[in-house]
This record gives C-alpha cells, sequence and structure tokens, in this order.
C-alpha cells in the first residue's frame, strides 16, 4: 500500500525486462538461469500482486493542503457494478 | 455634451487647433464663452458690462486687448475638450504600444494623416484579453483629457477591442503564437505518461459534470485507482488563477504522478480559463505529466496545446489512464511468457549440451597411438562401466534438481510444459547415454589402449566425484547401498572428503 513499494512497478518492469533479454541471449549456466527465472517469477507476481491489493480511494485535497475522504455523493454512483 | 457622444473624432478637426489662437474661433460653447468673458473681465478689471465681442472676435476695433496667461488658456481648452469628449470611440492603428513600469499602457493611434496619444491605465488594462502591440487595428473607447503641464491632450482609454477578430480570438491566437514561439508546444517537451499511475490527480469544478464523468470510467474500468482531487472553479473572473494555484497545491502532493485538467462543455467564455496564459504556465512548469481534458472533442484551448497530452473530453481522459493501466499489464504477462519461453530454451538447450558431452568427452581426443599396457580387460571395462553410470548419475541428479526447483515455483500451467519437454530430454538423455555405453562397450576390445590414458581424475576435474564405502574398496551406486550413519568417502578432482550420511532418499525416476 505504501507509495515506496508501489513505485518499484517501474523498476519491477525494468528489471523483468533486463532479466529476460539476459536470458534470451546470455549462454548462462543452469544455476544462473534458474536464478533468473525464479527472480523473474517473484518480479511478476509481485506486480500482479500489487496491481489487485491496490484499493480505491478518492480524496479530496482542500485548500489547506490536507487530504480527506470524497463525499459518497460523489463516489456513490459508480459502485454498483463493483466485483 | 450629448450631442457630441459617440461623435468619431474625425468629425471635430477644427477643435484642437483653435487652442493656438488667442480667442476661440467660434462660440462653440457657452461654457467657455462665459469663462473667456470672466477670464477677460478679471484682467482688464473695468467695463464690467462691455461685452467680450464673442461674435466678432477677429477684428476687434476696440484697443482693448485680453491677454491669457498660458495656464489660463490651457485650462480653458482642457475644459472645454474634457467636457465635450468625455466618451467618445476612437478607431486607428496601435504604435508605440508600451506597458511602462507604472503597469500602464501608452501608445498612440494613428490613421493615414493623423496621430494621437492614448494611455490606458493598469486598472484598466487588467481586463484586456488580448495583448496591445504595434500595427494592430483597434476601436478605443474613452475620454480626451488635457496634460497641462505640458501642452499636451490624449485619449485616455477606458475599452480597447480588436476591429474585425472577436478580441478573445486574437487574445487566443497572440498567447498561441507567443507561447509556442517559446517552446512550450513542443514535441520534445511532452512526457510519457506513468506505467501505471501511483495517485491520479485531478484538477476540475466538483461541482461539473467532469468529475462525475471522469469517476464514472475510472470506477469502472480502473477500480484500484487511487485519486486526489483538487476542486476549482473553472470559470469566470480570477478563474484562471485559480486552477493554476490548484495545478500547483496537487502536484505537490506525494505519489501524485499524472495530472487531469479540465473542465467540462461550455460556450467560449466558459471555457475562457483555459485558454490564459497562468494556467499555460501552470501546465508548461508542472513537474509531472499533465493530461488536459477540457469541453468537447472540438473545444481546442492553450492548455491542449502545452499539455503533454489532449484529451478531446474529460471522459476520454480517464480513458487515457485506463488503457496506461492496462497496458502496464500486458507487459507484465507479455514479459512473463518470454521469461517462460526462455528459461525453457535454456534447459533445452543444456540438455542438449549434456547429450554432446555424453557423446564425445570421454571417447574422443585420445592420443592415436598407445601401446597396449598389460592391464586386465576386465578391469578397464568395470572402470569404464563405473565412469559411465557415474557421469549417468550425474546428470540424473542435475535434471532431478532441476525439476526439483522448477516445481517449487509452482508454475501452474506454465510448468507443465517445461516437465514434458524435460521429461523428454531426460529420456533421451539417458537412452542416448546407454546407447553410447554400449556402443562404447562393444569397442572396448579395440580402445582399451587408449583408454588407459583417461583418468578417472579428468572426469571429476570436470566437477563430478565418486562416492566410495568407508574403506574404499567399491565406489556406491545405490542410495540403498548405505544407511544413515554410514560412513562414507568422496573423491573429487584434488582430494577426498570423509562424510557421514545423514539420510537417504531414492531417486525420484529409476527405471533401470
Amino acid at each position: 500500500m505504501s507509495d515506496t513499494s508501489i513505485k518499484d512497478f517501474e523498476a519491477a518492469l525494468a528489471e523483468l525486462d533486463l532479466l529476460v533479454k539476459k536470458l534470451e541471449d546470455g549462454d548462462l549456466s543452469l544455476e544462473q538461469s534458474l536464478a533468473l527465472y525464479e527472480r523473474g517469477v517473484q518480479l511478476s507476481r509481485f506486480c500482479h500482486t500489487k496491481l489487485e491489493e491496490a484499493e480505491r480511494r478518492v480524496e479530496i485535497l482542500t485548500e489547506r493542503g490536507e487530504l480527506k475522504p470524497a463525499p459518497a455523493s460523489l463516489v456513490g454512483d459508480d459502485d454498483p457494478e463493483r466485483r | 455634451m450629448p450631442s457630441h457622444f459617440g461623435l468619431p473624432f474625425d468629425d471635430e478637426p477644427d477643435q484642437p487647433p483653435a487652442a493656438s489662437k488667442a480667442v476661440p474661433a467660434a462660440p462653440t460653447s457657452p461654457s467657455l464663452e462665459a469663462r473667456v468673458r470672466d477670464i477677460a473681465r478679471r484682467t482688464l478689471g473695468s467695463t464690467p458690462a462691455a461685452p467680450v465681442a464673442p461674435a466678432a472676435p477677429i477684428e476687434p476695433a476696440a484697443p482693448r486687448r485680453q491677454v491669457l496667461s498660458v495656464s489660463e488658456l490651457t485650462a480653458a481648452i482642457r475644459d472645454q475638450l474634457e467636457a465635450q469628449f468625455f466618451t467618445v470611440w476612437v478607431e486607428g492603428e496601435l504604435s508605440n504600444a508600451k506597458i511602462w513600469n507604472n503597469g500602464h499602457l501608452y501608445f498612440t493611434l494613428k490613421d493615414d494623416r493623423s496621430q494621437l496619444k492614448g494611455v490606458m491605465f493598469r486598472t484598466q488594462l487588467r481586463y484586456l484579453k488580448f495583448k496591445p502591440v504595434d500595427g494592430l487595428r483597434v476601436i478605443a473607447r474613452g475620454r480626451v483629457s488635457v496634460y497641462e503641464a505640458r501642452g499636451e491632450y490624449q485619449l485616455t482609454c477606458e475599452m480597447l477591442e480588436p476591429k474585425g477578430l472577436g478580441a478573445l480570438q486574437l487574445a487566443f491566437e497572440q498567447l498561441k503564437k507567443r507561447l509556442q514561439a517559446e517552446g512550450l508546444f513542443d514535441e520534445a517537451r511532452k512526457r510519457p505518461l506513468p506505467a501505471l499511475p501511483r495517485k491520479i490527480g485531478i484538477v476540475t469544478s466538483l461541482d461539473g459534470a467532469a468529475i462525475r464523468d471522469m469517476l464514472k470510467v475510472l470506477g469502472r474500468r480502473y477500480h484500484h485507482a487511487h485519486l486526489v482531487i483538487r476542486s476549482t472553479r473553472v470559470q469566470g473572473d480570477g478563474s484562471a488563477a485559480e486552477i493554476a494555484q490548484a495545478i500547483r497545491a496537487i502536484q505537490r502532493v506525494p505519489g501524485v504522478d499524472v495530472l487531469i485538467v479540465g473542465r467540462g462543455g461550455g460556450s467560449v467564455e466558459d471555457l475562457w480559463a483555459f485558454n490564459e496564459e497562468p494556467v499555460a504556465r501552470a501546465i508548461a512548469e508542472c513537474p509531472v505529466p499533465v493530461i488536459s481534458a477540457v469541453g468537447h472533442e472540438s473545444d481546442v484551448t492553450i492548455a491542449d496545446f502545452v499539455a503533454d497530452r489532449r484529451a478531446p473530453t474529460p471522459s476520454a481522459a480517464a480513458e487515457i489512464v485506463v488503457s496506461s493501466r492496462d497496458e502496464f499489464c500486458h507487459r507484465i504477462d507479455r514479459m512473463r511468457d518470454r521469461l517462460d519461453a526462455a528459461m525453457m530454451g535454456r534447459v533445452q538447450a543444456l540438455s542438449r549440451r549434456v547429450h554432446v558431452l555424453g557423446g564425445r568427452t570421454a571417447l574422443a581426443g585420445f592420443p592415436t597411438r598407445l601401446a597396449m599396457r598389460g592391464r586386465d580387460v576386465t578391469e578397464l571395462a568395470h572402470r569404464l562401466d563405473q565412469q559411465f553410470r557415474m557421469r549417468l548419475s550425474g546428470r540424473e541428479r542435475t535434471l532431478t534438481l532441476l525439476r526439483r526447483r522448477l516445481d517449487a515455483f509452482d508454475l501452474g500451467r506454465r510448468l507443465d510444459g517445461i516437465r514434458t519437454r524435460l521429461a523428454t530430454a531426460d529420456g533421451r538423455l539417458r537412452a542416448a547415454v546407454i546407447r553410447r555405453h554400449d556402443h562404447a562397450q562393444a569397442g572396448l576390445r579395440e580402445r582399451a589402449g587408449r583408454l588407459t590414458s583417461l583418468s578417472p581424475l579428468a572426469v571429476l576435474g570436470r566437477g563430478y566425484a565418486v562416492a566410495w564405502n568407508a574403506d574404499r574398496t567399491h565406489a556406491l551406486r545405490h542410495a540403498t547401498d548405505v544407511v544413515p550413519g554410514d560412513r562414507i568417502r568422496v573423491t573429487l578432482a584434488d582430494g577426498e572428503l570423509e562424510c557421514d550420511v545423514r539420510g537417504t532418499a531414492p531417486r525420484l525416476t529409476t527405471n533401470d
């Protein structure tokens, strides 16, 4: 939920990209390949998990710079389609 | 002087030159007449009843001259002009237009014959939408005023509008041209939207349709979105500054990495704030990418040009964010597919290599001529057999390890493919090794001599090991050869280990 872990999305994707290329191009040993693969699975799983576990939030930034939840009147009417 | 209201300036060409004469040319205004008479009376100090010959001033027969001071005359002119041209409309071409440090605009209005100096004070200038530049044909409304200290008159302008083009249209074109020249619309400035926004900032009015439209789209198709909304007025006086302020405020909220700025449809005037410089500047200076979403498809504003991405409507802006999220998901999936394919490729390549090694290293590249030594052929055969078995079990271990680790990833359906290929590779490998083995044994007699050069150490050097019973009388071939607690010896390329068996486990695959 925290910002820092979500920020890793981009990093995770970049690392995954790099890793796949390595695996595709490189002449790696079985050990190395497995290590990369394992890491790759972790990364892709991380991304999916984070995507799914994020919560819907609608906040209002007030004049005084405070964040408060949006009134239900504003966000309530789009809920019916929620799974 | 109501009769003069609204008269074009050209209709009164004689008025200002009249000031150069000592006496008014014509009794155009009773007030001037009265004033001059009054001045004359005071100056001469006599002849109270004598008229000052207002009707025939050109050749006064009387010796008395009316001498006015410059100030008096100027004051009289001033009164006259300012009263008479209290409200005039005048059309001309702007030149020497310049806003001074005091915030007032000074300019000259001209046509092909005359010039008229003018000023527009800061307070009025504020409401001017377009920028008064030289060469522009304008219609000005104002009053004529006289600057007595210098004997000059000028037009004090209250309103200025471009002739032909609407003021708003002109303002739009001017700002567009200016910002474009500054490079604010350059393609190179456009930043990509984040692959997956952490928080989506929205600057719009909470009362408008825009916010509801956006929430609807996001609620339906991007349910995990985190939105931060900064409400602002989006039309009316001062709304541009408010929008700019809102953009600056929301970009400071940690995690906000994309901004939607906009409003629903309306008239050109309604949308005007998005054509104003403060909003354009705020968007250009915004550290996070901005999507503009103003009005309808056909409405194009300055904000659209400056923004990193233009959405035709607020709903469309939300769709853009959604699609970037979808694209992100697809990227992960594609990457995952490639990862699996690459791993499968590696496994196959490695299996092939094991296969090739099995066929090549033990038997190839030996010296061609070696004397037959007096070794016992069966002893050699035994050693050869042992080597092959060791190598075989070594490979099996590798494959088993590989399979176990792959299993551990719980790959579900993706792994089935790998497993199948692995099993095939395994079977092929085994068959190949055994085939080799048979083949080698068949040709053993001829090759026995050469084999003396094949030290087991050469094999051990590649990382294989031989496990022996404690007395080192025979090599261990089956896990069942020992029980936990047994001491065994393991020969490596450069030494030996003494090990205690802590446990045994049968091989996962045994078909021999």
